[in-house]
C-alpha cells in the first residue's frame, strides 16, 4: 500500500499503518480508521436496535438484564462465570427474570463490576452511553 | 504511537532502556506473524480469527533471542499488585501492564471489547490517576485507580493477574543477524508446519471454508452484519499496522534484508506488501457487504474465495521465505547499539 492510499481523515480514531513511502522504503504513518470514518453510524444503528430488542424482551419477561449486558459485551456464560466467580449453572439461571429478581446485593455488585456499570444501571438495564452516537460515546 | 500493543510496548521499553530498535524488527524477531481460526471456542460468542502469535510470546521471544532480561510480576492478591506498581513508579521505572482493554476509560466506547491481552506502559501517577502510554494513542492518557484495577485483575480467558514487566538488563551490543534468522524460521514453522488444523495456512483455508457457515451462528441479519464487518476490524483496526500484520512484517523483512545484506529478503518484503493489499481488499469487501446487509450465500462464497486465495499465495510465500533461510545467508555482522 502506498502512503497516499493510506490516509484517512478520522481524528476520532487514529492508528499506525505501515506503507510504502515515496522513496520505496516501508515505514509507519499515522492515519485514521477507515471503518470508523465510513461506517460508525451503521455500528450505532445496529447497537441501538439490539438494545431496543433486548429491552423489549426484558419487558416481556423473557430475559433478565444480565442477559442484555452479556450480549452487549460479547461474553459467553463461561467467560462471565470466570470474571464474576459465579458458577456457570447459576449464571444461566440469572439470565431469567425470576432468578435475577432474587439476586443478592453481592451478586448484583459482581455483575455490575464486570459490566463496568452501577448496580442501578444493572437493575434498570441501562447501558452506558444510551442511546449511542459518536458524541456521547467519546470518553 | 505503535502499530500493536505488545510489540509497541516492548519496543518503547527497549528504546527507553537505550536499545534503539524498531517495532517491525521487534515484531519480526519475535515471530509475531501468524494465523489462527476458531470456529467454536468456549470463550468466544462467534467464530473468529487471530493474526498474531500467542500474547506474551513477543516479550518471551525477544528475551530469548536478544539476551534482554525482563523482570516480570504476577499477583494472586490485588493489593500486592497495586503496591508493586506504585513502588516501581516511585523508583522511576516505566512499567508495562497487561489489562482487559474494556476498562481503559480513555478509549472511545465503540472501540472497547473484553480483551484480556492488552498491553500498555504505566509511566506515572498523580493523585488517584495513573498516566499511561498506550500504543494506540498519540499522547499519554490518564486512568483512574479503580479502572486500572479492574483492567489488571479482570478474570476470564488469559486473565492478566496483574501482570507487570520492565526490562532489567539490556546487552550493550546485540548482533541482530541470528535473532532475525531465528525469528523468520519460527514464523515459517508456525505458518507452514504446526500440526494443528486451525493454525497457519491450514487456518486460513479453514476460515475460507467455514465463513460460508457464519449465518448459522447469527441471531439475525444485523448480528451477522456486525460479525462480518468485524473481519475489517480484526485485520485493520485492532492494532495490526494494516492487513493483519502483513504490512508490518513486510517492513521487518525489508529492514532485515539491509541487516543481513540479502536481496532475496528485500524482494520477498515487496511480495508480502502485495499480499497484504489482498487482505486489505478482504477488509473493504467485508465492510461493504456488512453495511449493505448483502450477506447471502453468493457474497459469502465470494468472501470465501478471496480468503482462500490468500491461503494459496501465503503458502507459496512462506515456502519461498523458508528457502531463503535454508541457503547460506551472506551477511556482515550488524550490531544494534545500546
Amino acid at each position: 500500500m502506498k502512503e497516499k492510499e493510506g490516509f484517512v481523515d478520522c481524528p476520532e480514531q487514529q492508528m499506525i499503518l505501515y506503507v510504502e513511502k515515496e522513496d520505496g522504503q516501508f515505514g509507519p504513518m499515522q492515519t485514521g480508521s477507515y471503518i470508523t470514518k465510513n461506517y460508525i453510524d451503521d455500528y450505532f444503528e445496529k447497537r441501538n436496535n439490539l438494545i431496543n430488542k433486548l429491552k423489549e424482551q426484558i419487558n416481556r419477561g423473557e430475559i433478565s438484564p444480565v442477559k442484555l449486558f452479556m450480549i452487549l459485551e460479547d461474553l459467553t456464560p463461561k467467560e462471565l462465570s470466570a470474571r464474576t466467580k459465579i458458577p456457570v449453572r447459576k449464571i444461566k439461571r440469572h439470565l431469567l427474570p425470576v432468578h435475577f429478581e432474587k439476586l443478592s446485593e453481592e451478586l448484583q455488585r459482581r455483575y455490575a463490576t464486570v459490566f463496568n456499570i452501577t448496580v442501578e444501571q444493572l437493575q434498570k438495564a441501562v447501558p452506558s452511553f444510551e442511546p449511542m452516537n459518536a458524541e456521547l460515546a467519546k470518553p | 504511537m505503535g502499530a500493536h500493543c505488545e510489540s509497541g510496548t516492548v519496543t518503547s521499553l527497549l528504546n527507553h532502556a537505550g536499545l534503539i530498535i524498531t517495532e517491525p524488527m521487534v515484531f519480526g524477531i519475535a515471530s509475531g506473524i501468524f494465523f489462527g481460526y476458531f470456529h467454536k471456542h468456549k470463550s468466544f460468542t462467534f467464530p473468529t480469527f487471530i493474526v498474531r502469535n500467542r500474547p506474551g510470546d513477543m516479550r518471551k521471544n525477544i528475551q530469548k533471542r536478544l539476551g534482554v532480561k525482563f523482570q516480570t510480576f504476577s499477583f494472586r492478591e490485588e493489593q500486592k499488585g497495586i503496591e508493586k506498581l506504585d513502588e516501581l513508579l516511585n523508583r522511576g521505572i516505566p512499567t508495562a501492564s497487561q489489562v482487559d482493554f474494556y476498562y481503559m476509560d480513555y478509549v472511545p466506547s465503540w472501540e472497547r471489547a473484553h480483551v484480556n491481552v492488552h498491553f500498555m506502559v504505566v509511566i506515572g501517577k498523580e493523585g488517584q490517576e495513573y498516566i499511561v502510554s498506550d500504543s494506540y494513542f498519540p499522547k499519554p492518557e490518564r486512568l483512574n485507580e479503580e479502572s486500572l484495577r479492574r483492567g489488571r485483575f479482570a478474570g476470564g480467558n488469559m486473565s492478566p493477574k496483574g501482570f507487570l514487566f520492565y526490562p532489567s538488563f539490556v546487552p550493550s551490543e546485540i548482533d541482530l543477524r541470528k535473532p532475525i534468522i531465528k525469528g523468520i524460521d519460527k514464523a515459517c514453522f508456525n505458518m507452514l508446519k504446526l500440526p494443528v488444523p486451525f493454525i497457519g495456512i491450514k487456518g486460513i483455508r479453514l476460515f475460507a471454508k467455514r465463513v460460508v457457515d457464519w449465518p448459522k451462528f447469527a441471531r439475525d441479519t444485523e448480528h451477522l452484519s456486525h460479525e462480518v464487518m468485524k473481519i475489517n476490524i480484526l485485520l485493520e483496526d485492532q492494532g495490526t499496522g494494516g492487513a493483519g500484520f502483513r504490512f508490518m512484517y513486510a517492513t521487518f523483512l525489508q529492514q532485515a534484508a539491509e541487516i543481513v545484506k540479502n536481496e532475496a529478503l528485500k524482494e520477498l518484503s515487496a511480495e508480502l506488501m502485495t499480499i497484504g493489499d489482498g487482505w486489505r481488499e478482504i477488509s473493504l469487501f467485508a465492510a461493504r457487504i456488512g453495511k449493505n446487509r448483502d450477506l447471502g450465500p453468493d457474497k459469502l462464497r465470494e468472501l470465501s474465495d478471496l480468503i482462500l486465495d490468500r491461503a494459496e499465495v501465503e503458502e507459496l510465500f512462506f515456502k519461498k521465505l523458508k528457502k531463503v533461510l535454508n541457503r547460506k545467508l551472506l551477511c556482515l555482522p550488524y550490531r544494534a547499539m545500546s
